[in-house]
This record gives structure tokens, C-alpha cells and sequence, in this order.
């Protein structure tokens, strides 16, 4: 998550880096078709798409009966949690030994 | 009441095609769709600003939008390791959800990054 972010960072200075010399017309882009501009452009849109593929996440299965969807969770919610049952009604004595 | 089992977490959601239904989890379904979302959103505005960078006008920004657009269905399928049943239902998710919206943000990038840039 950290890194795709600062890859996508890095991407987006990238493309102000281009612009930036588009304005002040070191790339005169709209003469030229394909030489100088885009290894900056380029460069700056690769770095956004791998940014745009990794930082939102995986992807998740959706089949019920895969590998990963095997153990359900359920949420730690207080009101489903049973402090009170009945294995206070079990005999269980801490030093019960075997007998034989 | 205690001994119920219930998987709370996944919700089931059967779609009826056929009679032989399959369910999925919509929870793990909402969340690739999030993740379509966003990727598509980001890489609209990333689109536009390299198109008004560029300085296309008219007829090949929008060539320009469906070339991004592919690119990043390319990489959403890549993403998804090519065996996209695994992880959507239909191909029309991954390739055409959020194409329109994108078109949104992608012109709106687009003339704003144009203006600055070419215009001043």
C-alpha cells in the first residue's frame, strides 16, 4: 500500500515534470509527434498504471467453496459473544486423575 | 440459538439463469468492483492529463480515452491472473463497468490540464 502509493506519487511529479517543460517550451509538443515529450509522458504513465493496479487492492474470490473463503469470520460483535452457559454444569474437577 | 451456524461475514446471492444456481459472495464481489472503480477512476484522470498535456483536441482525446481505457482493462485482467470467473461474474464487469463515469473525469482532466498547459 505504501509503495504503490509513492509509485503513483512518483508518476503524478512525473507528468508536472512534462508539463511543467511543455509550458515553459523546452517540449515543443505540438510541432513534434513522437520524440522527446513522451519518454517523459511515458515514463510518468507507467508509473500511474502500476500504481492504479496495486494501491486499491486485491482481488478478492468469490466462489463460497475456494481456498481463501474456507474460514468465515464472524464479527467481533459483543452482542453474539456467550459468557453464560451451561459448562458450569459440567463435572469438572481440576485434579481428577484416571481411575484404574 | 447458539449451536446455529450461519456465515454471517458472506452473504449467498444466487442469480436465476439457470436451475442450477450459483451463488457467490457479494461481500468479495463488492469489493473487486471497488477495486475496478477506483483503478478506472484514477487512470480517467491520469488519461486526461497527459491528453490536455498532449494537446489533442477533439476526436483524438476521446481516441486516446479508449486507448487508456483498454489498457487498463488489459491490466485489470492481468490483475485478476486472467481467470476472471474466479473473481467476477461476467466479462461485462471488468471490461465496460465504469467506462461512462470515467468519461466524465477524464474530459473534465482533460481541459483543465489543456488549458493550463497550452493556453495559459
Amino acid at each position: 500500500m505504501g509503495l504503490g502509493f509513492m509509485v503513483g506519487v512518483l508518476g503524478v511529479l512525473f507528468l508536472f515534470h512534462a508539463a511543467y517543460s511543455t509550458i515553459q517550451g523546452l517540449l515543443k509538443i505540438m510541432e513534434e509527434e513522437f520524440s522527446g515529450p513522451p519518454m517523459n509522458l511515458l515514463l510518468g504513465f507507467v508509473f500511474c498504471i502500476s500504481a492504479a493496479l496495486t494501491v486499491p487492492g486485491y482481488f478478492l474470490s468469490i466462489h463460497p467453496d475456494s481456498e481463501e473463503n474456507r474460514i468465515v469470520s464472524l464479527s467481533a460483535n459483543l452482542d453474539f459473544m456467550i459468557f453464560n452457559h451451561r459448562a458450569k454444569a459440567l463435572p469438572l474437577e481440576t485434579d481428577m486423575k484416571l481411575k484404574h | 440459538m447458539a449451536g446455529h451456524s450461519d456465515s454471517s461475514s458472506s452473504e449467498k446471492k444466487s442469480s436465476e439463469a439457470m436451475n442450477d444456481v450459483p451463488t457467490f459472495s457479494t461481500e468479495n464481489m463488492q469489493n473487486n468492483m471497488k477495486v475496478i472503480y477506483y483503478s478506472r477512476t484514477f487512470m480517467s484522470i491520469i488519461g486526461g492529463v497527459i491528453a490536455g498535456i498532449l494537446g489533442f483536441t477533439g476526436f483524438m482525446g476521446f481516441i486516446f480515452y479508449f486507448l487508456v481505457m483498454a489498457i487498463t482493462s488489459i491490466g485489470l485482467i492481468a490483475k485478476a491472473k486472467f481467470s476472471v470467473h474466479l473473481y467476477f461474474d461476467s466479462w461485462n464487469r471488468i471490461i465496460l463497468d465504469g467506462f461512462m463515469g470515467g468519461l466524465m473525469s477524464f474530459v473534465l482532466f482533460w481541459t483543465f490540464a489543456y488549458d493550463i498547459v497550452h493556453i495559459f
